[in-house]
């Protein structure tokens, strides 16, 4: 640990995010937030409170309306279009609630995908890919088509692209959301072997019991972060 | 460079993993381009024998015809009228014949009533004459060096003449001018563009001087010139053989007849022609349809690249490239589809095919940029969309 406090790797400043241009919904309302190496954070609050518009933002798949969003100190808003792809691209990984896999690729594809523009060579980038679904159990997996594969698989196939450019935050909007205990269960595993000093990883969650296993927890109400808590102890 | 390598990758896959999708939308340039080279191909391989022949005979044989003050009786030109007309720069080569109208040429004992109404053409020939045509002697030789100094009575027949008389190969036959013997030593191949040669008989100049008292003077006079500047000399052949006298010299290019009737039907070239062109922007329609629908299809796929980082213009890039080579594949698959049907339809109705390979590619190019221009739209359809948007729905 260094003494002095690490620089956040995410950092969102009085941000708003408003939608539609007559009837105006305030999805996010002056939302200040930091996400520091090693934070292991849930998101959580009632449906429509902003959670996803949030992480949305925090992986600048989307730009506040109103406030800053900083990656690595940057102004996500001031870069254009190419440089904050790449930015995304290197320092974030997504997994979402319905895995969102391209359809026509096979798992191997779709980690892939996230290796694309990025001068590696096929072979290296395949081989990358591979590796990523070996760890996560899916080798034997890695030429089945999505359609071909149990939602838990589809999940970790999810992952395994997430985490193969080696991100510095992995952002989940309710990865279990679609999955039964079993798998949910499964795919916490992998999020709990995520953790490092370097790394952050957010997720959304509705489940308490998810939730109160992360060592940063956020509540969300109408668009407000209503309490940013760390619970001493994490129930293993 | 590798990242155009991974753009091609990607739109690649995008294109093969959709087989039927992507063979329904590559009809456009197929059929356009199919229909382009058919068309053209169809029409000038129903004229390629005639293209044919043109091209062995050549389109540079020019005939000059005395045509004397008006109202002359057999008008001829100056002696030196082969010399004045291989003085126009543009003239290659240059050959007169002189007929002989008062000669009587008897083939066979007998006849002579018959002959005399119908009276085969004698004339006497430089002998370059054969080399000027262009056509070959196809039996015995033609006249030579040697049949003027030995004196000797030589004689050739027209290709047309040969069958009639039945002439043989090797034969001996006597021919009788007036009353002086001559020997055939050979046949001239048929002249295409001269048939009146084909029926006429060939003796030497002297022959011609020496036993009938001619002045020596043509009256025809065969002449080829640069290719592709016949026109200009042919209009400058009377001048230079007459060189500002009263005599009337009419030219003519006879392949000009043949070359008319080889032109390729226009009008139907046309028709087709547009016909495909149709063809091709409804297929532009058709891509842009069906690409702007697989954009909405796709939109998923979209918002995942866009989260794992491909930029916008990544995303407008890969479908730009799904529809360049759907206009590559197209156009060739068109390509070889309209040569395929030329080549079947020309051997089913014993046409001698011609495919104009040269316009090929332009065709070929319009099918790329109609493609491309078609999918232009649904790139950037794909390239604004909102990923988060794409994304939130399943
Ligand atoms: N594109 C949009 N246009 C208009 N309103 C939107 C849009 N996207 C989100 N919203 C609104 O913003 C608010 C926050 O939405 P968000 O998806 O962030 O909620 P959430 O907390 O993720 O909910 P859930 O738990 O149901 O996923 C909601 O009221 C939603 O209706
Ligand atoms: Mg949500």
């Amino acid at each position: 640990m260094s003494p002095t406090p690490a620089e956040p790797l995410l950092e969102l400043e009085a941000v708003s995010r408003v939608y539609g241009e007559e009837v105006l919904v305030f999805a996010l309302r002056d939302v200040s937030l930091q996400i520091l190496p090693g934070d292991f954070m849930s998101i959580v609050g009632p449906s429509g409170s902003g959670k996803s518009t949030m992480l949305g933002l925090l992986g600048c798949l989307d730009l506040p309306t109103d406030g800053t969003v900083r990656i690595g100190g940057e102004d996500v808003s001031s870069l254009d279009d190419a440089t904050r792809s790449r930015l995304r691209g290197d320092s974030i990984g997504f997994v979402f609630q319905q895995f969102h896999l391209i359809p026509h690729l096979s798992a191997l594809g779709n980690v892939e995908t996230a290796l694309l523009y990025r001068h590696i060579r096929p072979a290296e980038r395949r081989a990358r890919a591979y590796a990523a679904l070996d760890e996560l159990g899916l080798g034997a997996r890695a030429h089945h088509r999505p359609v071909q594969m149990s939602g838990g698989e589809q999940q970790r196939v999810a992952l395994a692209r997430a985490i193969v450019t080696e991100p510095l935050m992995i952002l989940a909007d309710e990865p279990t959301g679609a999955l039964d205990s079993e798998n949910s269960a499964h795919v916490l595993e992998i999020f709990d072997g995520l953790e490092s000093p370097e790394r952050a990883v957010v997720m959304v969650t509705h489940d308490p019991a998810v939730a109160d296993t992360a060592r940063r927890k956020v509540s969300m109400r109408d668009g407000r972060i209503v309490a940013d808590e760390r619970p001493q102890v994490a129930v293993s | 460079m590798s990242a155009f390598r991974d753009l091609l990758g990607v739109a690649w896959t995008g294109l093969t993993a959709r087989k039927v999708r992507t063979l329904l939308i590559m009809l456009g340039p197929i059929v356009g381009v199919a229909a382009m080279v058919g068309a053209v191909g169809l029409t000038e391989s129903a004229k390629g024998d005639l293209k044919a022949k043109l091209a062995v005979l050549g389109t540079n044989l020019i005939i000059a015809q005395a045509g004397g003050t008006f109202g002359s009786q057999n008008p001829t030109f100056p002696d030196d009228a082969v010399h004045r007309a291989e003085a126009v720069s543009t003239v290659t080569s240059a050959a007169a014949t002189a007929e002989l109208a008062s000669v009587v040429a008897l083939p066979s004992q007998g006849g002579s009533d018959y002959y005399q109404a119908f009276p085969v053409p004698v004339r006497a020939a430089d002998l370059t004459l054969p080399s000027v045509l262009e056509v070959p002697v196809i039996n015995g030789r033609w006249l030579t060096e040697s049949d003027i100094k030995l004196h000797t009575r030589s004689i050739v027949l027209g290709a047309g003449l040969a069958k009639q008389y039945a002439f043989l190969p090797g034969e001996t036959r006597t021919i009788k001018l007036n009353d002086t013997d001559y020997g055939v030593v050979g046949v001239l191949g048929s002249v295409a563009l001269d048939p009146d040669l084909d029926n006429a008989v060939f003796i030497t100049q002297w022959a011609a001087e020496h036993d009938f008292a001619t002045d020596g003077k043509p009256n025809k006079l065969y002449v080829r010139s640069v290719t592709g500047r016949t026109q200009e000399t042919a209009d400058a052949i009377p001048t230079a053989i007459n060189l500002g006298g009263p005599d009337q010299v009419s030219t003519k290019v006879p392949s000009d007849v043949l070359q008319a009737s080889a032109q390729a039907d226009k009008t139907l070239q046309q028709t087709a022609l547009f016909a495909g062109l149709l063809a091709l922007s409804v297929g532009g329609l058709g891509i842009a349809n069906v690409m702007s629908i697989s954009v909405i299809q796709r939109s998923s796929e979209i918002g995942i690249r866009r989260a794992v980082g491909h930029s916008r213009s990544k995303i407008a890039s890969q479908f730009l490239l799904e529809s360049l080579f759907v206009g590559i594949l197209g156009g060739l698959a068109g390509a070889a589809l309209g040569v395929g049907i030329v080549y079947l339809v020309s051997s089913v109705a014993h046409w001698v095919v011609v495919v104009a390979y040269s316009r090929i590619p332009i065709w070929m190019t319009l099918a790329l940029i109609v493609s491309v221009g078609a999918g232009l739209y649904p790139s950037i359809k794909a390239a604004r969309l909102e990923p988060l948007e794409t994304l939130r729905l399943g």
